[in-house]
């Protein structure tokens, strides 16, 4: 489904020095795929998810998405692309305050060209077990809650790619376990999901890790054998993996 | 999906009253400032016109008697402007097309039981006042020629006069007295109102000037006269004749000063075409230092919501917002805040404006152009602040948006 082909980002400082967050990365990702893209920060796991998900663009290199090259999309397609295709979860969950979270959810449906949205942003977040939080506002929810909201967010527009940037980041060990299980299921129901972390027990739900260093992939793989690989991880993670 | 984007954009601001309204300020605060600085401008204008209107009907010279001394009131008992002295001056000028005499005195006035409550002036005309003051009666008549040569005991009053004296009723064809002799009232004046120096033009008695010297008091000259030129063009030409020939009646020695003062209508006009040219030129200032000021506050105003706000459009690109979309929605919600502090502000500054004239006896002038312009201004201000900001932070790559 995905076919990324010698993608390179190159920053540039205001002194002119070039900084090469990602240097020639090809990857492809199946259709139901459940992607974790580890890596330690700076090592370009975020910019490539951005570049999946067209927030950012490529320096260079080529983008497939469903046999169409979507490199070369201008700003209206991208959105639109962004809006069917691609659906987001944030570190940050980025909801909108003082706002419920159905219209927190159904906020893609306002720039869809959808006919029918009607019951969507129900559904969606009774899939995350939300439907008794419809009228709660951000700051009424626990921090899992306002992920299980983003997720539902994601999911409003039945998108077949799932980019989640550090979902579990901001949250404590149950509420992570949770948002885990909820990616879990959505992986079982065929849905491709691409899930950036350097939590190494979050990386160990996904069938295949891909590891960045430096802007380069540099190990793709089952799960295992990246995890027994030593490195910076945090002890709480390897202990996770390891058991 | 446009209008869909529109209600959500003013749904929106309704969840973020705070910010809605001091966006709103801006433009409440430039339509109000706007609308009462040139409402009172023009009223002031028009309070000028009106007043000194009046003196600008025909083109006229008024000589003063008493001569002109540089500051202070000119010499008690120096009038030597008589009558015969003016009709003659008249005749030899020629080219004046009528001219009257005034004289005035104050004097108590009552009607049956009823006292002024204060002296009321009291002024001696010729039948021609009508004419060269510009001044008619809007009930009763004006006295004739006859009443002047008879030295009849009539009278026209003022409107407040006539409220002193009769309240509600018929003034006309009632005895009132002027100090001690009696007067039939034959006239209302128009109304004028107060006159640049406060006073109240209205509280005022017009007479025959031969009754009033003769019967009110006992002189035999007048205190000014009117002349109406024929030829505008010729005024200073006239007046200037005027002067030679009166200091050669007065037998003047060339190093007396005058004992009469002549004051053209060009020098009236000029006097209020300087006016006319300050208000012009303050309140067109004033207005553009008000929506200059208002126009920073609301782009200040504007310019902190929308940098606070790259997040929430970060996050809408993220979603499958296009730029536009963002600037609709930006552009939407300053259109509403313009609007609604627009109208806001033309109320705030219609009722101010209001409250002002009355204080300040100004006469409504209320402005449209103002609001107008005041709604322009906040809106161009608006958009400079508020859209494009938006735009540019809609033209970023949504992942620098969201950082």
């Amino acid at each position: 489904m995905i076919e990324l082909d010698g993608i390179s980002k190159t920053y540039r400082r205001p002194t002119g020095e070039a900084v090469h967050a990602l240097a020639d990365v090809s990857l492809r990702i199946e259709r139901g795929e459940f992607v974790a893209m580890v890596g330690a920060s700076g090592s370009g796991k975020s910019t490539l998810m951005n570049i999946l998900g067209l927030l950012d663009a490529p320096t260079a290199g080529r983008y497939v998405f469903d046999g169409r090259d979507v490199s070369g999309l201008g700003v209206a397609d991208q959105a639109r692309f962004r809006n069917r295709n691609v659906g987001f979860v944030f570190q940050a969950f980025h909801l909108l305050p003082r706002t419920s979270a159905l219209e927190n959810v159904e906020l893609p449906l306002l720039y869809s060209d959808r006919r029918s949205t009607d019951g969507l942003g129900r559904k969606a977040l009774e899939a995350v077990g939300l439907a008794d939080r419809l009228r709660h506002t951000p700051s009424e929810l626990s921090g899992g809650q306002q992920q299980r909201v983003a997720i539902a967010r994601a999911l409003v527009n039945d998108p077949e790619l799932l980019l989640a940037d550090e979902p579990t980041g901001n949250l404590d060990v149950d509420a992570a376990a949770e948002i885990v299980r909820i990616f879990q299921a959505l992986q079982e129901s065929g849905r491709t999901i691409v899930l950036v972390t350097h939590d190494l027990s979050v990386a160990a739900h996904a069938r295949r890790v891909v590891r960045l260093e430096k802007g380069r992939l540099v190990a793709d793989g089952p799960c295992a054998p990246l995890a027994n690989t030593q490195d910076r991880f945090d002890g709480a993670g390897i202990r996770e993996v390891q058991r | 999906m446009t209008t869909r984007l529109i209600a959500h954009s003013v749904g929106v601001m309704a969840r973020y009253r705070l910010r809605s309204a001091t966006v709103m300020l801006g433009s409440l605060v430039g339509v109000t400032a706007l609308t009462l600085v040139v409402s009172l401008g023009q009223g002031m204008e028009a309070k000028v016109l009106k007043t000194v209107g009046p003196m600008l009907g025909d083109s006229s010279i008024l000589i003063v008697s008493g001569g002109s001394r540089i500051m202070g009131s000119p010499r008690a008992g120096a009038s030597r402007l008589t009558i015969d002295e003016l009709t003659a001056l008249a005749a030899e000028l020629g080219d004046i097309e009528a001219w009257d005499p005034q004289q005035e005195v104050s004097s108590v006035v009552r009607y049956r039981e009823t006292t002024a409550p204060a002296p009321v002036r009291v002024l001696g005309q010729s039948e021609r006042g009508e004419r060269v003051w510009a001044r008619t009666v809007t009930r009763g008549q004006y006295f004739d020629a006859a009443a002047v040569s008879t030295s009849a005991r009539v009278a026209v009053i003022g409107d407040t006069v006539a409220r002193n004296l009769f309240g509600d009723s018929e003034p006309l064809d009632a005895e009132i007295r002027i100090g001690a002799v009696p007067f039939r009232v034959i006239g209302v004046l128009e109304p004028f109102g107060n006159d640049l120096h406060g006073m109240d033009r209205d509280d005022e008695i017009v007479v025959p000037i031969s009754t009033l010297m003769r019967r009110l008091t006992n002189v035999d000259t007048v205190s000014a006269a009117r002349l109406v030129v024929k030829d505008p063009g010729r005024e200073e030409e006239i007046a200037s004749e005027i002067g030679r020939i009166l200091r050669a009646r007065h037998a003047l020695a060339s190093d007396e000063p005058d004992d009469f003062r002549i004051v053209t209508t060009v020098e009236v006009r000029d006097t209020v075409a300087l006016i006319r040219r300050v208000l012009r030129l303050y309140v067109p200032l004033a207005a553009a230092v008000v929506l200059l000021v208002a126009g920073i506050v609301a782009a200040t105003l504007m310019l902190s919501s929308v940098n606070e706000r790259v997040g929430e459009i970060g996050l809408r690109r993220a979603i499958g917002a296009r730029p536009e979309d963002i600037r609709l929605q930006f552009a939407t919600e300053t259109a509403v805040s313009v609007l609604t502090g627009g109208l806001g502000g033309l109320l705030l500054g219609y009722v101010a404006a209001r409250f002002a004239a009355t204080r300040l006896q100004l006469g409504v002038a209320f402005s449209w152009k103002a609001v107008l312009i005041g709604l322009v201004g906040s809106a161009i201000a608006g958009l400079l602040a508020g859209v494009l900001p938006a735009r540019r932070a809609a033209r970023l790559q949504p992942a620098d948006a969201l950082r």
